[in-house]
């Protein structure tokens, strides 16, 4: 595989889990989490936004977040999303799935000294 | 701004819209990221712009932003192969099509810098594609007569002697007809002006007399009726004619009866037995009639010139045709005193054979391929500057390509983008060009010397479109590549990150490439500058050479007394009229007439000399003639009216034929001499004149005697030169002249009406052309150079803004920077400079050819050109150097 094609099953595969660890600690809109994802990776990893509302979309069907739209005094509307029960037992699991996996790959690869 | 509503147009052009809920939720984050791009102190404008490329992006990945069906896990689609190939390539192309929306509003944002580069272009594509289509027409296609590679245009030498007039005799022509088997045919013809009456108004036009075998060999085919016969040709008088395709429509308005009705030539009753199409008139589309010729045999003092073109035997070559054609004239009979007169010498003939097409471009070759490179050149400077330029947005637009491939546009996409952008503006300048290559060819034909050959082939026909237009494509991806290859190594995190300024001192890839290329421009304006002043000062020398007279102050004009109308006396009687009242106009200071070109050289004459044979042309002059053309008496002395008035049997001989036939001291020497008629008697020469280069100033001087009128009459022409030269304007005086002319007889028509100085011009025309051409090229080159230079010197300022402002802080004075940012300037310009001076010595020698009075590596322009550019680049840099030395260091380093 390439390093390309590489990328992009990786940046496909995690998709799920960064955006419900992002609702895990607020209800966000939509713009939110394309920036945060952005800003805390440090550029590293580049949204496809255009990718990114059919997929809390199809979160949304899957039961794993839950999407309201909220009219604030003096605000625009804006649609809200929120992880639920479900969402936060997927992440759990999705969590301790990615961690054995990069502990596993650490010891082999060595990517940090931790 | 709605959002929504932008969002929704730009999908819907694609051919997919999302569902509401999503278009809300993109309208969402659009609003987000326009006020966040206002919060971090975005201009409004740069705000929506970044926007826009967002929607832009969204909009090529359209079909993503469909709500995926139920059933779908993961976001992996697990389509068939077929298909997601299918829906890759339509993706493709709505996003070509998205792509040319966007650069269309990319131009519109940028009116300017667009509509630079569409006019450096239709500058650079116009002159191309015109000059191109001159080369095209005239070197490169095929003539119009079937299998015109097997045509060869045949001339005859004695003894290596070409002849005075004409190209070939009637001696040789039979001889060689007689008998051929390398040609298939042999044509004889030659071409003069003829009185058209009997249809229509009086008009001069010009004909062709030709043997009939000139249809066959051309290949010819009538468009109506037929041609001459060989039957015509031996009717004494003849009496048909072929008309022009053009003739016919003018004259006749196309009348398909034509055949058998009649016209006069000079007065002479014709038939028309047929119409030659325009494209097949031979030897040129000026040519509206053609009449019977016969050759008839040389004998005795008879020789008859003219011009010939042979068809060769399919599988002949020329030099086949030649050693045949030598050989038969090896049997022509010995016409003496006359071969002496017209070939200057009398040996074996010779014949040589050219094939048609180089006979009739030979001339224009060589200065058609310097002008084609040199309009090349100018098109790859501007070309060039197109590029730099790109280069110098392409930074600008760093943080733009950085958002959008941030974004999540591949570099295929961006580079796609930049492509189709360089595309778009290229091929509209390129149209743009096309357009004024149109209007050109609407002037072309007043722009091009009267005796340039083949100017009717020249056209805007499919190959120079398509050579046009691939130039444009060509043009356009070499402006765009640049761009789009420094996109393609773009560093996404530094371009956002970064502000924008190159750090202190370093120079970006970006900033040597345009350094590069700005000192190509340099070397170019230098090539076409050099070569511009060397055909500039070799047509200066032309204009200025001793031609042995003073060609200031006269007026020629030629009067047409058709021999229909006019007897010999009449002739006489009318010319010495006109002479007489042209004398008693007060600014007139004299007044003389010639049977032929005013100066020029008529035919020969070959007479004896104490019993030798000489060959000689005669001029029969008035005392006072030499003083009033400025003509040098080397010594002795000019006619006296008491020569005159006694009828003294003196003459006047010119240099070449005092050096050529005489002795050392020939003045008051007698000779016994024969003219024309009756024996020798004892001659005078009283003077030596010096000679008059008539053939051009690149022609060596040819013997000439001058005899005084009255002791030598001969009658008047048909077509004779009056010569006029006045104290006064000379322009001024034609209408005097054309009054003077009909008050004496309305019916005769006076024509080329010009100047001496105007006659001079008309010789010059193409050395004119050619100057003026490389002139223009050169100018814009330079200009372009100029602008260029301009244009880098303040990137450059604009870049090193912190390292000049760190600079003044620590104490550098304001001549410091302006001499920093001129010597970079003149630095650069200088190494363009040292190249195109080096590349001009080595391409000049192509031209060395065409110079007159002036060499190839002229001290002169060698020295001239690198003064004018560094001029120029001074100039250029001025501007962005005083811009440097006005930094405020506070400022700049606060900015930063």
């Amino acid at each position: 595989m390439g390093i390309d094609a590489l990328a992009r099953e990786l940046k496909r595969g995690s998709t799920e889990i960064l955006l419900l660890s992002l609702l895990e600690e607020a209800e966000r809109h939509g713009y939110d989490l394309a920036r945060l994802i952005g800003e805390r990776s440090r550029g590293a990893i580049n949204f496809h936004v255009a990718s990114l509302y059919p997929t809390l979309y199809r979160m949304e069907e899957k039961g794993l977040i839950e999407g309201r739209w909220v009219e604030k005094a003096g605000q625009r509307r804006r649609r809200y999303y929120r992880l639920t029960p479900e969402g936060q037992k997927t992440l759990a699991s999705q969590r301790s799935v990615w961690e054995s996996f990069f502990e596993g790959l650490n010891r082999v690869a060595r990517f940090t000294n931790a | 701004m709605d959002w929504k509503q932008r969002i929704r147009l730009e999908l819907s052009r694609t051919g997919t819209v999302p569902d509401e809920g999503i278009l809300d939720e993109l309208a969402q984050h659009a609003r987000a990221m326009y006020d966040s791009a206002r919060a971090d102190g975005a201009s409004r404008e740069e705000a929506e712009h970044r926007v826009d490329l967002q929607i832009a992006v969204w909009a090529g990945d359209a079909p993503l932003l469909k709500r995926p069906a139920r059933g779908h896990s993961g976001g992996i689609r697990r389509a068939c192969p077929e298909r997601a190939h299918l829906s890759t390539r339509v993706e493709g192309l709505t996003g070509i099509a998205y792509d040319i929306r966007y650069a269309l509003r990319l131009f519109r944002r940028q009116a300017s810098f667009s509509l630079l580069v569409i006019v450096i272009m239709a500058l650079g594509i116009g002159a191309t594609t015109t000059l191109f289509s001159v080369t095209y027409g005239v070197l490169m296609k095929p003539l119009p007569w079937p299998q015109a590679d097997r045509l060869v245009v045949v001339k005859e030498t004695r003894g290596g002697n070409r002849p005075r007039f004409g190209s070939f005799s009637n001696a040789a022509y039979l001889a060689w007809r007689e008998q051929a088997s390398t040609i298939d045919g042999l044509a004889a013809w030659s071409s003069s002006m003829a009185t058209l009456t009997g249809v229509g108004e009086v008009e001069r036009i010009r004909v062709a007399t030709a043997t009939a075998s000139l249809f066959p060999v051309l290949g010819a085919r009538p468009l109506l009726g037929s041609f001459f016969t060989d039957e015509d040709e031996r009717a004494q008088p003849s009496a048909v004619v072929v008309l022009s395709e053009r003739l016919w429509r003018q004259r006749f308005s196309a009348d398909p009866t034509v055949v058998g009705r009649s016209i006069q030539l000079d007065g002479r009753p014709r038939t028309v037995v047929g119409v030659l199409p325009d494209h097949l008139a031979y030897p040129d589309r000026e040519t509206l009639a053609w009449v019977p010729f016969h050759v008839r045999p040389a004998t005795g003092n008879f020789l008859s010139m003219f011009e010939a073109i042979a068809r060769l035997r399919p599988g002949a070559a020329p030099s086949q045709a030649v050693a045949e054609g030598s050989a038969r004239g090896r049997d022509v009979p010995d016409t003496g005193m006359t071969t002496m007169a017209i070939f200057g010498g009398n040996g074996p003939v010779e014949i040589s054979a050219v094939p048609l097409h180089e006979a009739l471009t030979t001339d224009v070759r060589r200065p058609l391929v310097v002008l084609l490179a040199a309009v090349v050149l100018l098109l790859v400077t501007a070309v060039a500057n197109i590029a730099s330029l790109q280069l110098a947005r392409a930074t600008a637009r760093r943080r733009e390509m950085a958002i959008r491939a941030a974004l999540g546009a591949g570099a295929a996409r961006v580079t796609r983008q930049l492509v189709i952008e360089s595309l778009l503006l290229g091929l509209t300048g390129g149209a743009a060009g096309v357009a004024l290559a149109v209007l050109l060819h609407r002037v072309l034909p007043s722009m091009l010397p009267a005796d340039f050959p083949r100017v009717t082939d020249v056209g805007l026909g499919v190959p120079v479109i398509a050579f046009s237009f691939a130039l444009c494509v060509l043009a356009s991806v070499a402006f765009g590549a640049a761009p789009a290859l420094r996109a393609r190594r773009l560093n996404l995190v530094e371009s956002l990150s970064d502000d924008g300024a190159a750090p202190a001192g370093a120079r970006t890839r970006t900033a040597r490439v345009r350094l590069l290329i700005m000192a190509g421009q340099v070397a170019i304006a230098c090539v076409l500058l050099v070569g511009a002043s060397l055909f500039g000062r070799s047509f200066v020398e032309l204009l200025h050479a001793d031609r042995g007279f003073d060609p200031s102050s006269v007026l020629t004009a030629r009067l047409q007394l058709p021999n229909f109308a006019f007897t010999a006396e009449r002739r006489s009687e009318l010319v010495a009229a006109v002479v007489e009242r042209l004398r008693a106009v007060p600014s007139v200071t004299f007044v003389t007439y010639s049977n032929g070109p005013p100066l020029g050289i008529f035919g020969g004459s070959a007479f004896t000399m104490d019993a030798r044979q000489v060959q000689a042309s005669s001029r029969d002059v008035d005392p006072g003639y030499f003083a009033a053309m400025g003509m040098r008496i080397l010594s002795g002395r000019d006619f006296s009216d008491e020569d005159v008035a006694s009828g003294r049997p003196v003459f006047v001989v010119n240099r070449t034929f005092a050096r050529q036939y005489l002795s050392d001291r020939p003045v008051g020497q007698h000779v016994r001499v024969s003219f024309r008629e009756g024996g020798p008697e004892p001659w005078e020469i009283i003077g030596i004149v010096d000679d008059v280069l008539h053939r051009g100033v690149t022609e060596p001087g040819e013997p000439e005697i001058y005899l005084y009128r009255e002791r030598h009459e001969s009658r008047v022409a048909f077509a004779p030169t009056l010569i006029v030269r006045t104290s006064g304007d000379p322009a001024s005086l034609a209408p005097t002249l054309r009054a003077i002319v009909r008050q004496q007889d309305p019916s005769v028509v006076v024509d080329s009406v010009m100047t001496m100085e105007e006659r001079l011009m008309t010789g010059l025309a193409r050395p004119r052309l050619y100057a003026v051409l490389l002139a223009g090229f050169a100018g814009l080159a330079l200009v372009i150079a100029a602008v260029g230079l301009f244009g880098v010197m303040s990137y450059t300022v604009a870049q090193r803004s912190r390292e000049l402002a760190v600079r003044s802080a620590l104490g550098a004075r304001r001549s410091d920077i302006v001499r920093l940012v001129l010597r970079e300037g003149l630095t650069l310009t200088a190494v363009g400079l040292a190249a195109g001076l080096l590349l001009s010595a080595w391409l000049t020698r192509t031209i060395a050819a065409l110079l007159y009075g002036v060499s190839e590596h002229d001290p002169l322009t060698y020295a001239a050109v690198p003064i004018v550019l560094l001029l120029a680049a001074a100039l250029a840099c001025i501007v962005p150097a005083r811009r440097a030395s006005r930094l405020d260091p506070l400022q700049v380093l606060k900015a930063q």
